[in-house]
């Protein structure tokens, strides 16, 4: 099969139940998806097991889908859906984790660099840049943190952002508005 | 002697110089091209707005220094860094793909039930409480347990005892009189 055939295409085939499109598709999407969650949920045992349940979703809802909608947008609907409803779960489970104080997570910022060559001051400084920027991210509101992350890593346009937001282009400007002003104040930019 | 052209020019200029209306109609541009900054810096105005922000930078100071602030916090923005799944990402996704059982509910289903589940257990609750209460009321209430001495009474006389049984700490057909029934039919059971 084609490697360069459309997203439409082979959500054609994933609706017959064509396995090989559906690694061609998984593959061709997991580093944006997974990233996408990354910078929203700032865990990565978690945004590897969201980024899978995204893609479980669109297998199951293959025969449903319908090309009309361009894909990326369908795609990071689904998974901007997942981490607005993890994002309200977690909150209700975060009174539990005074009894879970053992499984901490591995958060943005404190990666294993073990693969690359970079040395230990660049490291550190490496880190503690990620560190303050996640901070600042999840400091914002959901939406005005979603709309961000499409716009500065996914470069997406507002009309698509609206879509996946589900919101008007006006409020995505205006949340985009508020989500620069306030990391203005929270990454000290004077 | 008649002032002379070049004077009343000089004079509107000194006047517009010093007016304050006129710095008002220069902030209230700039608080407008502020507004503007983040779709301008995003490329999201029309190109004719775009083109006059443009100019506009160029000529205002506080206004450049806010767009190069919007600047940086993108800048600083790339700083963190990207990962990459791991190789058992996909072999994992497929085996989940596989494991249908242990998935529960579908999606659709749990979006159901999480709206459904707390009227559906509320529900639920109210229904075994009523038929519990049913229960009690009709079936133990009814059991004469401790027959009262058999003495002859008169219809009206009957009627009058147990209307005032209505004053009585467990009133006759209430939960609390079956409960108290049942307890104490227990307790001579067991001896």
């Amino acid at each position: 099969m084609d490697k360069q055939l459309p997203n439409e295409e082979l959500m054609v085939k994933i609706a017959k139940g064509d396995e090989y499109a559906f690694q061609i598709l998984v593959e061709r999407h997991q580093t944006s998806v997974l990233n996408l969650i990354y910078r929203f949920i700032g865990e990565r045992t978690k945004s590897e097991d969201l980024a899978q349940e995204v893609f479980l979703r669109v297998w199951q809802a293959a025969r449903t889908y319908e090309s009309n909608a361009k894909f990326t947008t369908w795609l990071y609907r689904i998974a901007a859906n997942l981490c607005l409803n993890e994002l309200k779960s977690s909150r209700r489970k975060r009174w539990l984790r005074f009894f879970d104080a053992d499984t901490e997570e591995q958060t943005v910022g404190e990666e294993d660099f073990s693969d690359g060559l970079p040395s230990p001051e660049d490291l550190l400084l490496a880190r503690e840049r990620s560190r303050q920027i996640t901070s600042a991210l999840q400091s914002l509101p959901e939406n005005q943190r979603m709309a961000l992350i499409l716009k500065r890593y996914d470069d997406l346009s507002y009309a698509e952002i609206a879509g996946i937001l589900n919101c008007s282009v006006s409020a995505v400007e205006s949340l985009l508005v508020r989500a620069k002003k306030n990391l203005q104040e929270k990454l000290k930019i004077s | 002697m008649k002032p002379s052209a070049g004077f009343w020019i000089e004079s509107c200029l000194i006047i517009l110089r010093d007016d304050p209306f006129t710095e008002t109609r220069c902030d209230m541009k700039c608080r407008r091209v502020q507004k503007k900054l983040s779709a301008y810096q995003d490329g999201e105005l029309k190109p004719l707005e775009q083109a006059e922000l443009s100019r506009h930078l160029l000529s205002c100071q506080s206004c450049r220094e806010a767009y190069e602030k919007l600047e940086r916090v993108w800048q600083t923005l790339g700083g963190l860094e990207e990962i990459s799944p791991g190789p058992w990402f996909y072999p994992q996704l497929v085996r989940k793909l596989k494991e249908p059982c242990k998935r529960g509910l579908s999606p659709t289903l749990q979006h159901v039930f999480r709206f459904i589940g707390a009227p559906a257990i509320a529900s639920i609750i109210l229904v075994i409480g009523l038929a519990a209460g049913s229960y009690l009321g009709t079936n133990l209430a009814r059991r004469d347990l401790f027959p009262s001495p058999s003495i002859p009474v008169s219809d009206s006389q009957s009627a009058f005892f147990a209307s005032m049984r209505v004053f009585d700490p467990a009133p006759p057909g209430t939960f609390a009189e079956g409960y108290l029934r049942m307890a104490s039919y227990e307790e001579s059971g067991s001896r």
